[in-house]
């Protein structure tokens, strides 16, 4: 088949057959009961998937989503209203709904719609969108994943690949005048292996992707590099032995540990939880919080990955926001109704799910700065403490209380990495473990381009990142 | 999309787009269609922080050609799109490998009736959005009249009327309606920099069922007032009583184990152990999908397999695995009408109750840990293996003596089932997955 490369495929298409007029119509009956602000968000989104296990690709999947949310916001109330029928007294019928949050006030009148000229920086010009393509090409690159993980080992007992790509054509229009269209594709290819001896079973896993075209697994990271390493961690962890239990020195591996920083920070500034005062930050803001070698942001605009957007879901064009500065707290993540109501500036970290979701703050791609120290050094500063490499996952609430799972990791001894590690969890509180960041790596790496993160009920696409961290105290879970 | 309204029409539809696949070539098809409307409101400091009213319809697919499988779902109900997506799915099925366990269940019969397992309550249509927000009004505003309590997450109501067509190329076709309610609240107290949280939430299918505004206020307050001043306590091995909510979410992660998924997917530790002894001989573990009212009650599962209550654990051996079709085919068992999608999902799956008081487990432990929260992920299959953050309460002399935090649990699933020591007579049907408070042996306690 002929490969077409040009970016503009990625041209936002419409799916909805509405017309301005009717946009105009559907915002003034959101506004009919008073509220300050109304929005439509209109989501078309197609998915692929194809699983393969067992040595056959078991199945592929093509889902298909098209639907229409209508907010308005009230001062701090939010009315909500979707439908996935298009038909015009649908869609009325949902900003009635959406209009009752509000009630008293003179009606506004929504601004006649103004489409957003200025050109938008395109994040993610690609070349090969992944539902373009042929799904036999697609398919082929699962099973060299596979195929490359199996064969690896003899002791691989089970391999799992799949390939999820998606694109998301999205338009926002409100009652300000604004009208903004994003495509955003996304693709991710993930292995799974599980490797066993002695009736001893332990699991790998590997993957990448991001806002990419299928050239991303020629250029960026092959089938085969994604299969190679599922297969070496679970032999890897064959080999590990559980952790010890208690407080001792960690030192975080660059990349992976990201999610510390993720959960340890970057929740807790997202700008709701301030607003609700519910975060343990939010009477901290311009106070020192951490080690003042600590610089820490979320940056929606990192060409590529899979945290970033073209324009938030709100409509609002993203900004790198800094989040801690030399270890002072200075900014959060913002949606409009936060920024509204803090007299604060909009980030562009409004975000939500899909079209049946309220937007709600976000982090996008969120990382520490490089410090100063060289990585080998920071391990050889440790006599004896644990090493986390790899992670499950991790979760925080608002008191700052979080933990990290490490399915992977090493101990340190005498100031070198030795027995392989496996199933440990981190936990602490983040005020206390941001001030015992002790030395930060000049080594800054990102994560899997894999992650997904939740709130509320709500998943989003998101990265992290850090460079190679010692921390001087943290609890271990372990046996 | 227009024109498709009644119930009777989409099952027609339904119907309709089954022929249409038989015609473009599918040696099966299987068709759902979910038609549901959903309400939730969430008040915080006594205000509307949103609400949301909308209905929502999805269709999905599934078409088996020479053995071989492939999905589809759309939101978009149109004629022309769905007859689109089949005959994509119909093309692309050809390029799946061939599997000789694939395809749908032989014709099955739903001998059962629907209406007498009573998953539908008429009353919650009748509730007025008003209604609605009063319950979360009320339930926050009492729990805020606690002068221990410094701040709200908010409270919500929400309600769910939810239709589910099946019909596949067996002949198969079956409706059912069900209902759900909720009511939901989240508090912190405490300084603030020492803040402690905690939720607690009812839902349940029948509306004069959930618990009343003052239970769920008081029991909120209650557990999260009982956190307040934490301590840390040294590493150790101690006794750890897992409350009901606990004894649920170590059942969550039985159940991930003995799915016949992932038995045959070899990612389970209960792997070839059917028919041995992985449990103390007190623990008898069921699924039931058939008792009425319950949340996870419900006529037949996502392939049309009739809802059975299935022995899962006697007596200490595992009898059976919940297998949907395909795992069934593949471990040479029968379905136990589990399916959900390509995987296995829990009924109502318990751990029969036993004769003691939750109170007089506690009193039983001269030094032990009461677990009343996990946090994090840190469970693994494979090995079941567990490590999670907790938070608990002390106990000395068998009383409760102060909460600790920044602690966490670690042990494995086959060792904790094979020493569960005590098991409390308070099993309630809270969650589909459900337990009452047990006392395990012995945990490692990770604190300082």
């Amino acid at each position: 088949m002929e490969q077409t490369a040009h970016p503009s495929s990625l041209a936002y298409t419409d799916h909805f057959g509405l017309t301005d007029d009717d946009f105009q119509k559907i915002l003034d009956i959101a506004l009919s009961r008073g509220g300050d602000f109304a929005e439509i968000y209109l989501e078309y989104k197609i998915n692929g998937f194809i699983n393969m296990e067992e040595d056959i690709v078991k199945e592929t999947v093509e889902s298909i989503s098209l639907g229409l949310g209508i907010r308005v916001i009230s001062g701090e109330k939010t009315g909500y209203g979707y439908t996935n029928d298009i038909s015009l007294p649908k869609v009325k019928a949902a900003a009635v709904t959406a209009a009752s949050i509000a009630s008293g006030r003179e009606p506004l009148l929504a601004s006649r719609l103004s489409p957003v000229k200025s050109p938008i920086p395109n994040t993610y010009p690609i070349l090969n969108p992944a539902h373009e393509q042929p799904l036999e090409d697609k398919i082929s690159l699962v099973k060299r994943a596979y195929r490359t993980a199996q064969k690896f080992d003899p002791k691989i007992q089970k391999v799992k690949a799949s390939l999820l790509d998606s694109v998301q054509y999205i338009r926002v229009i409100n009652s300000e005048g604004l009208c903004a269209t994003d495509v955003r594709p996304l693709i991710k290819l993930t292995c799974f292996a599980v490797a066993e001896k002695d009736n001893k079973r332990e699991a790998g896993y590997h993957g990448g992707g991001g806002r990419v075209g299928l050239e991303y697994f020629s250029k960026e990271l092959s089938p085969e590099d994604i299969g190679t390493e599922a297969a070496r961690e679970s032999l890897h962890l064959l080999e590990a032995v559980l952790p010890p239990a208690g407080e001792m020195p960690v030192v975080l591996a660059p990349g992976h540990s990201g999610v510390l920083i993720h959960e340890a920070v970057g929740h807790l500034l997202e700008a709701d939880f301030n607003r609700k005062k519910t975060s343990i930050f939010w009477d901290k803001m311009g106070q020192q919080v951490a080690k003042s070698t600590l610089n820490i942001y979320d940056d929606p605009t990192i060409p590529y990955f899979r945290g970033s957007y073209n324009i938030d879901d709100e409509g609002t064009i993203p900004q790198k926001t800094p989040l801690l500065i030399e270890g002072r707290l200075v900014g959060l993540l913002q949606d409009k109704l936060s920024a509204r109501l803090m007299e604060a500036s909009e980030t562009g970290h409004g975000r939500r799910q899909d079209f049946s979701c309220i937007p709600i703050p976000r982090m996008s791609n969120t990382y520490i700065d490089k410090g100063e120290y060289d990585p080998e050094e920071i391990i050889k500063s440790v006599a004896k403490g644990f090493y986390a490499h790899k992670y499950q996952g991790g979760q925080v609430e608002d008191s700052g209380k979080f933990t990290f799972s490490v399915s992977s990791g090493f101990l340190i001894e005498d100031g070198k990495l030795t027995s392989p590690v496996k199933q440990a969890t981190l936990i602490g509180t983040n005020i206390d473990i941001l001030n015992k960041v002790e030395k930060i790596g000049h080594d800054i790496q990102f994560g899997l381009q894999t992650g997904t993160c939740g709130k509320e009920g709500q998943a989003a696409p998101v990265t992290d990142g850090c460079p190679t961290l010692k921390i001087t105290r943290m609890t271990v879970g372990g046996h | 999309m227009p024109g498709v309204a009644t119930p009777q029409k989409l099952l027609d539809l339904a119907e309709d787009l089954v022929s249409y696949g038989r015609r473009k070539g599918a040696d099966e098809v299987e068709v759902t269609i979910l038609d549901s409307t959903e309400f939730n409101v969430d008040i915080r400091l006594g205000e509307i922080e949103s609400l949301i009213e909308a209905g929502s319809r999805g269709l999905s697919i599934k078409v088996i050609k020479d053995q071989k499988t492939a999905y589809g779902s759309s939101s978009d109900l149109s004629k022309d799109s769905l007859q689109k997506l089949v005959s994509r799915a119909v093309k692309r099925a050809q390029l799946s490998s061939p599997d000789l366990y694939a395809g749908l269940p032989p014709k099955q019969r739903i001998d059962h009736d629907i209406t007498a397992l009573n998953l539908y309550d008429p009353h919650i249509l009748e509730l007025t959005p008003e209604d609605k927000i009063n319950l979360a009004q009320q339930t926050e505003r009492i729990a805020l009249q606690d002068k221990r309590i410094i701040n709200s997450h908010g409270s919500s109501f929400e309600t769910r009327v939810i239709k589910t067509i099946l019909v596949n190329s067996h002949g198969f076709s079956h409706a059912y309606d069900e209902t759900y309610c909720g009511l939901s609240l989240g508090l912190q107290a405490g300084r603030t920099d020492e803040i402690v949280e905690d939720y607690w939430s009812c839902s349940k299918r029948h509306f004069n069922e959930l618990e009343a505004p003052e239970a769920i206020a008081a029991k909120c307050i209650a557990r999260t007032v009982r956190q307040l001043n934490p301590r840390k306590i040294p590493t150790q091995r101690v006794p750890v009583v897992f409350e009901s909510a606990m004894t649920s979410w170590l059942l969550g992660f039985l159940f991930a184990c003995v799915s016949g998924v992932a038995v045959y997917q070899k990612t389970s530790f209960l792997q070839n152990k059917l028919g041995t002894k992985i449990a103390d001989d007190r623990i008898t573990i069921y699924d039931d999908g058939l008792i009425p009212g319950l949340l996870g009650t419900t006529p037949f599962d996502t392939e049309g397999i009739p809802a059975q209550k299935t022995i899962v654990v006697e007596q200490g051996i595992l009898k059976n695995y919940l297998c949907n079709t395909y795992a069934a085919r593949k471990l040479k068992l029968a379905s136990t009408g589990n399916a959900d999608g390509t995987g296995v999902a829990p009924h109502n799956f318990y751990l029969t109750a036993g004769i003691h008081a939750a109170d007089q487990i506690i009193s039983s432990m001269d030094k032990g840990l009461i677990l009343i929260r996990t946090l994090g992920h840190g469970l693994n299959p494979v090995t079941g293996d567990i490590s999670r953050g907790a938070y608990g309460l002390w106990v000395e002399k068998g009383e409760i003596a102060y909460p600790v935090s920044e602690i966490t649990i670690s042990g494995n699933l086959g060792e904790i089932l094979l020493t569960i020591e005590m098991i409390g007579n308070d099993l309630e049907f809270r969650t589909p997955v459900s337990g009452p408070t047990i006392k395990i042996q012995e945990l490692m306690v990770a604190g300082t």
